[in-house]
């Protein structure tokens, strides 16, 4: 490798003083002139028309106004890849924690207080929580006619044929959780009118480019007019990609004229933004007498809840990992996402690829015990090298230093102790 | 009783959006005649260390000092489109957008340069201490405020990744590059009358393509397994009927500093020949193993397989219970 000079050093991190010297400012830090501050009203059921009263909510002192889905100027809706959440929901909710309006007075006490004087009526709705159970024909739709958003295949080879050349095969069906991303800082942000007539929103995101069209687009202004200035930022872990608070503090400051805070509890960062998709996992893995992996099929059902966000790219990325970093060549793969009336799932550290090895991984050890082989040797045995092909049929070409990884741990923490 | 057991996993993770979605990153970088250089790219630093990688990356090609590059991530009206931060792309792309960016930046230096010093080529000329030097005699040198004029020069690169769309019938394709690859070992204890399980020790062994910045790779292993352990030991949201009953950090338990074992890093280097510098993606790989090599270190200690997470201490007893019951011999593949 070229020598260098300051990369591969352990410089230290140039935002690292002001954080830890608690100088850096977070979106909840920033207070303006004469601001307004937000609250957000969630639905109660999982499925249900709503109908939804503000008369009372606005008769409140030091309410501003309360904005419902009537109020979104552009399009009322969002979402990362397809356009399925609303601002603010107008007929129906999908979810407990739907947005249903958002109130904007003087004091974060009167906008609590004006929530409470909302009224929603509910229409209940069939409402379905087990992702196989919504993929029935006759289960309550979340959307659209089927709540199958995506199936991802993958064949390689001839699994049936695979399957008889086994010297020992396992079957196993695996279930992971819906988990948080429980970063550290709640979603908090401010928008306002700048000096030039353009909408700024300083809220922590991942990617504020991708917000400055969605937030024009839901006001309906050319994407010039929006200006995301994203703070320090508490963590992610892929929390903060699906709009969150953004667009109501935006057409807050837009209607009011006046600036807009909202700061977000713990307990309402909880139903905000998207979880890790749960998967079902089927796993059925055969190897020779050997130790040779020969065949592999997985059906893998990704929950998604009641939005889409990152469901097609996460189950598909599964998907592609399922096999784990081994050369298989018999593979047949079915990954799913499917729609229900959970919290919806998205982004988070690992996307898909973070909830197949919990299967591949317990596989790779119950197939070796059966061969009475060392689970080190084993994975060894069968896994990619520099030229090894992948289920996809891609080659890997360079830089898979996977070997020195399992022999490294093999040495430290197995072999070099026993 | 206490129980010991190892365990491992071994993983691979795609970086990007992959697909063959156009996965891009700008850059902009300036300099002034002064030597100072700011770079602009709305690559959010989300406490990755995204600032620091690319500040580093562009001080490396400049010959420049951090304290000479200002990293301007936080604003759409300045800062181009560098994706999101995600896909542990942010090293990888906007990495390479930076290099690109910086180097480009470094030619025109370089051409101002030979005209300055009245070379007949640009070639075997270097930077170093803000200055373009010759290599071959070094005492032919010119500072950068003599190349730079009033107006600061200025450039912008973009970096696209590589991928191809999976065939919709077979998955065939090349969906993700690069690739980072990892194995992680564990020993826990299983204290078999409260069910409780002690991470006692890892060994965390992390591909990297090269280390850009060793110290923020062991920053992201020891966070990794933190969240690794309690995706495996602790977390769940407890859905009933679509309602969050784990909504309080009071019930949904995540990992503290206290539940952390000491834990050994080991840096593996293979530079990747599409990578700055041969680096790579690391944000999510150093989650993945953690959790798997979890749950094959508690069959390892107590001879019960869990299929299902997180491996609760209630789940544990009762499993333990229920072979009692049994009288299971423990063989996980005959079960």
């Amino acid at each position: 490798m070229e020598p260098l000079n300051i990369v591969g050093n352990r410089v230290i991190r140039v935002d690292g003083r002001a954080k830890v010297k608690g100088e850096a400012l977070y979106p909840q830090d920033i207070y303006l002139e004469g601001m307004l501050y937000g609250k957000t009203l969630r639905s109660e059921k999982p499925h249900a028309y709503i109908q939804v009263e503000i008369e009372e909510g606005e008769k409140t002192p030091g309410v501003v106004k309360i904005l419902t889905a009537k109020d979104v100027t552009g399009q009322n809706h969002h979402g990362v890849l397809f356009k399925d959440h609303e601002v603010l929901c107008s007929e129906r909710v999908r979810r407990i924690g739907d947005p249903i309006a958002f109130v904007i007075a003087t004091s974060e006490k009167a906008a609590c207080e004006g929530l409470a004087k909302i009224k929603v009526r509910y229409t209940e709705l069939p409402a379905v929580f087990d992702p196989v159970e919504a993929i029935a024909k006759d289960a309550p739709k979340i959307h659209g006619e089927s709540n199958i958003i995506y199936h991802y295949r993958c064949r390689k080879g001839n699994v049936e044929e695979g399957f008889k050349n086994c010297h020992v095969i396992v079957e196993r069906e695996y279930k992971t959780s819906m988990v948080d991303h429980a970063f550290l800082q709640p979603e908090a942000g401010v928008a306002y009118w700048d000096q030039e007539g353009n909408i700024v929103v300083c809220a922590a995101t991942q990617y504020p480019h991708f917000d400055q069209l969605e937030v024009a687009e839901a006001l309906g202004l050319p994407k010039e007019k929006v200006k995301i200035i994203n703070p320090a930022v508490g963590g992610a872990f892929g929390g903060r990609e699906d709009i969150t608070l953004q667009i109501h503090l935006a057409l807050g400051a837009y209607l009011t004229g006046k600036a807009v805070k909202a700061v977000y509890s713990r307990e309402e960062s909880f139903y905000a933004h998207a979880k890790r998709h749960p998967i079902i996992m089927r796993y059925k893995t055969g190897a020779s007498k050997e130790g040779k992996l020969l065949a592999m099929e997985a059906t893998l059902i990704g929950d998604t809840g009641a939005y889409a966000s990152w469901a097609v790219n996460v189950m598909r990325k599964a998907g592609v990992h399922a096999t784990g970093p081994y050369e298989i060549p018999n593979v047949k793969i079915d990954s799913y996402a499917v729609y229900t009336n959970n919290p919806f799932c998205g982004a988070m550290r690992g996307f898909g690829a973070t909830q197949v090895p919990i299967a591949s991984e317990q596989q790779m050890d119950i197939l070796a015990q059966a061969l009475g082989m060392d689970p080190v040797r084993f994975r060894l045995f069968n896994c990619f090298r520099v030229g090894s092909e992948t289920a996809n049929g891609q080659i890997l070409h360079e830089s898979v230093p996977l070997e020195r990884c399992i022999e490294a741990v093999g040495q430290r923490l197995f072999h070099g102790l026993r | 009783m206490k129980k010991r057991g190892k365990g491992m996993a071994a993983a691979f993770y795609g970086t990007g959006y992959g697909n063959g979605f156009p996965d891009v990153s700008t850059a902009k970088v300036q300099m002034n005649n002064r030597g100072q250089v700011s770079v602009c790219i709305g690559a959010t630093e989300v406490g990755q260390g995204a600032k620091t990688i690319l500040t580093q990356i562009a001080a490396e090609v400049l010959g420049l000092e951090m304290k000479d590059i200002r990293l301007l991530c936080e604003d759409t009206d300045t800062s181009p489109d560098a994706g999101t931060a995600a896909a542990s792309r942010q090293t990888y792309n906007s990495g390479n957008a930076v290099k690109k960016a910086a180097e480009a930046l470094k030619n025109i230096l370089l051409e101002r340069a030979q005209k300055h010093l009245e070379l007949p080529s640009a070639h075997g000329l270097a930077v170093e201490d803000r200055q373009v030097y010759l290599k071959a005699y070094p005492k032919k040198r010119v500072h950068f405020r003599e190349l730079v004029g009033e107006e600061p020069i200025r450039v912008e690169a973009s970096f696209v990744a590589q991928t191809t769309p999976v065939d919709e019938e077979t998955g065939a394709g090349a969906p993700y590059w690069p690739y980072t690859f990892c194995c992680y070992g564990v020993e826990v204890e299983v204290d078999t009358e409260t069910g409780i399980v002690e991470v006692v020790r890892g060994v965390c062994a992390q591909d990297v393509g090269r280390a850009i910045n060793p110290e923020l790779i062991e920053g992201q292993i020891d966070g990794g397994f933190a969240m690794g352990l309690g995706y495996g030991l602790m977390e769940d949201l407890h859905l009933v009927q679509g309602e969050i009953k784990h909504n309080r950090f009071a019930n949904y338990l995540i990992p503290t500093a206290l539940d952390m074992p000491e834990l050994e890093k080991m840096i593996i280097e293979d530079p990747e020949s599409t990578g700055p510098f041969g680096a790579k993606g690391i944000g999510e790989p150093v989650m993945i193993p953690v959790a798997p090599a979890i749950l094959n270190a508690i069959y390892d200690a107590i001879g019960i397989r869990f299929y299902e997470i997180p491996v609760t201490p209630e789940k544990i007893l009762a499993a333990i219970r229920k072979r009692k019951k049994e009288g299971n011999c423990g063989n996980d593949f005959e079960r």
